[in-house]
């Protein structure tokens, strides 16, 4: 059995004998008593939110998904269409499977999707993801002195990003799609 | 990975957040002048920190003589203030640096923050209530457009008193309907808890499945257009605090919470030595179990109730949160400059 140190973003716990996502989470402590992790959690039979908050070290049980590694392909309107690249399997997702990666998508990305029942409901996006500059204001001389540090970039994707000065356009980046910052140059 | 000190250098809006946060600490320290608080500053390195059975404070280790003594960092200024309050200083705040190691850095959490804590002598909890009504109709009159109302993380809050305030009891009976006054021990708890449907564990205690229930369904609805001050809370959760006269089952303990955030913390004080090293003793035994770091009660604390520290009241409250409500800031973060994730 798992415990409340397993709760994260994206996780599945059966929760009063429903599967529920947990959507978000955050440590507490409330005044003089011990921790307690806050959780937003999907029912994914009936689609309704409800907060629960877990005294830390609680038991949980995992819901185990069906994992599958597909590709990026598309976007269609609010969907996002997947090839599983094994079977040639299409997929269309919601915006709501992807929970704020999809801005983090490119084409032909690899990613993972966790199915119960047969249905998406959650990705395992990949932590770091390279892009290709396509917009860079050039390194001004004094920028340095002025003390800047960081510039606005843009990625083949429209993706803007807070980048060093000294990326151009035309190099690949790497960016934390965890916290959407710039990781490094690829 | 940036720092928030590089992001801070090209952002404007992120770097006026710090002038934001530097305005409302001045304001809150006019705020105590002109009521004649004295402001003092007392040790954040301590022999013997405070002994609340779920804080860490942090260990560290100084040289005296050649020779290495352990030393702990406060997880508030309390036992230092209360000997000035027994050595004859009526009315006394401070603003300083608090530490809180098992405070895992968050949303809402570092474990290095700042701490506002106020002491008045002659005085009780509901005094401490009208100190906090008025310092923030103070910061929001002179903040921003001097409007008594916010907007936090997008819900209005309107900071003009009176608040609304709520007995922990009522609130128990309103939101979770519970009768608090017959769940006040450990088995009857646990039994209004399970036939809520609560999962409870036998290891549990009274404190676990109090504020289970406290921050599943009495939290939530304290999210109000006013803040709102919860008081009166069981005894045995005020370690600090004075019974209350007419039933002991409760102490003087209050807590006030705005958009979310619990800000602080006001007890009218307890002044009988014996029972506050008794109390200490339970906590300290507290400790033991749970496998906390332990260390002997300050003895100079109970020595400066023994002789004769005034009945008070007295208040600690998070500056961070504060700062956060005032600059719509969803997380601690972003009105600090070195959040502990840049360090560690």
């Amino acid at each position: 059995m798992a415990s409340t140190q397993d709760i994260k973003r994206g996780v599945v716990i059966l929760w009063k004998n429903d599967p529920h996502l947990v959507v978000e989470f955050e440590h507490i402590m409330p005044g003089k008593g011990s921790a307690f992790v806050r959780t937003k959690l999907k029912n994914l039979k009936s689609g309704k939110v409800l907060e629960n908050t877990f005294k830390v070290g609680e038991k949980v049980d995992l819901v185990d998904l069906e994992k599958r590694r597909v590709q990026y392909l598309y976007a269609s309107g609010d969907k996002f269409a997947f090839m599983d690249n094994t079977n040639y399997e299409q997929f269309e997702v919601g915006v709501e499977v992807l929970a704020g990666f999809e801005k983090y998508l490119r084409e032909s990305l690899e990613v993972i999707l966790l199915f119960s029942d047969g249905t998406p409901i959650t990705c395992e996006f990949p932590k770091k993801v390279s892009y290709k500059v396509t917009e860079a204001e050039p390194g001004v001389k004094g920028d340095t002195a002025s003390g800047r540090v960081t510039k606005e970039v843009t990625m083949e994707t429209g993706l803007k990003i807070r980048a060093p000065l000294f990326i151009k356009e035309g190099d690949m980046v790497i960016v934390n799609t965890e916290t959407g910052e710039y990781a490094e140059r690829a | 990975m940036f720092k928030n000190w590089q992001l801070l250098k090209d952002d404007p809006a992120k770097k006026e957040k710090f002038f934001q946060r530097a305005k409302i600490v001045s304001l809150i320290r006019d705020f105590f002048v002109q009521e004649d608080f004295l402001e003092v500053e007392t040790p954040s390195l301590v022999r013997l920190p405070g002994m609340e059975p779920y804080l860490d404070p942090v260990k560290t280790e100084l040289v005296i003589g050649g020779k290495a003594e352990g030393g702990y960092l406060v997880t508030s200024p309390e036992y230092a203030m209360k000997k000035l309050l027994a050595a004859g200083f009526p009315k006394i705040f401070q603003i300083c640096k608090s530490f809180r190691g098992g405070e895992e850095a968050g949303r809402l959490h570092n474990p290095e923050f700042t701490i506002l804590e106020w002491y008045r002598a002659g005085a009780d909890y509901r005094n401490i209530m009208e100190d906090v009504e008025n310092m923030f109709r103070h910061i929001a009159g002179r903040f921003g457009n001097g409007s008594s109302k916010i907007v936090y993380q997008g819900r209005e809050i309107d900071f003009s008193p009176p608040w609304p305030k709520i007995t922990v009891r009522e609130a128990f009976q309103n939101y979770a309907k519970i009768d608090l006054d017959t769940a006040l021990d450990r088995d009857s708890l646990f039994a209004a808890a399970a036939a809520k449907g609560y999962k409870i564990s036998p290891k549990e205690k009274f404190d676990d499945v109090f504020f289970k229930i406290f921050l599943n369904e009495i939290e939530p609805c304290l999210n109000q257009a006013k803040p709102v001050i919860v008081y009166d809370w069981p005894a045995g959760l005020a370690a600090l605090s004075r019974k209350k006269a007419e039933d002991p089952r409760y102490a003087e303990r209050f807590e006030v919470y705005a958009g979310g955030l619990e800000l602080g913390n006001a007890f009218s004080e307890l002044t009988d030595p014996e029972e506050q090293k008794e109390r200490l003793l339970e906590e300290r035994e507290q400790r033991v179990k749970s496998g906390k770091n332990v260390y002997g009660i300050d003895e100079d604390f109970i020595a400066a109730l023994s002789s004769g520290m005034p009945a008070s009241g007295g208040i600690a409250m998070g500056v961070d949160r504060i700062v956060m409500l005032f600059t719509d800031s969803k997380n601690i973060g972003e009105i600090q400059f070195f959040p502990a994730k840049d360090i560690f």
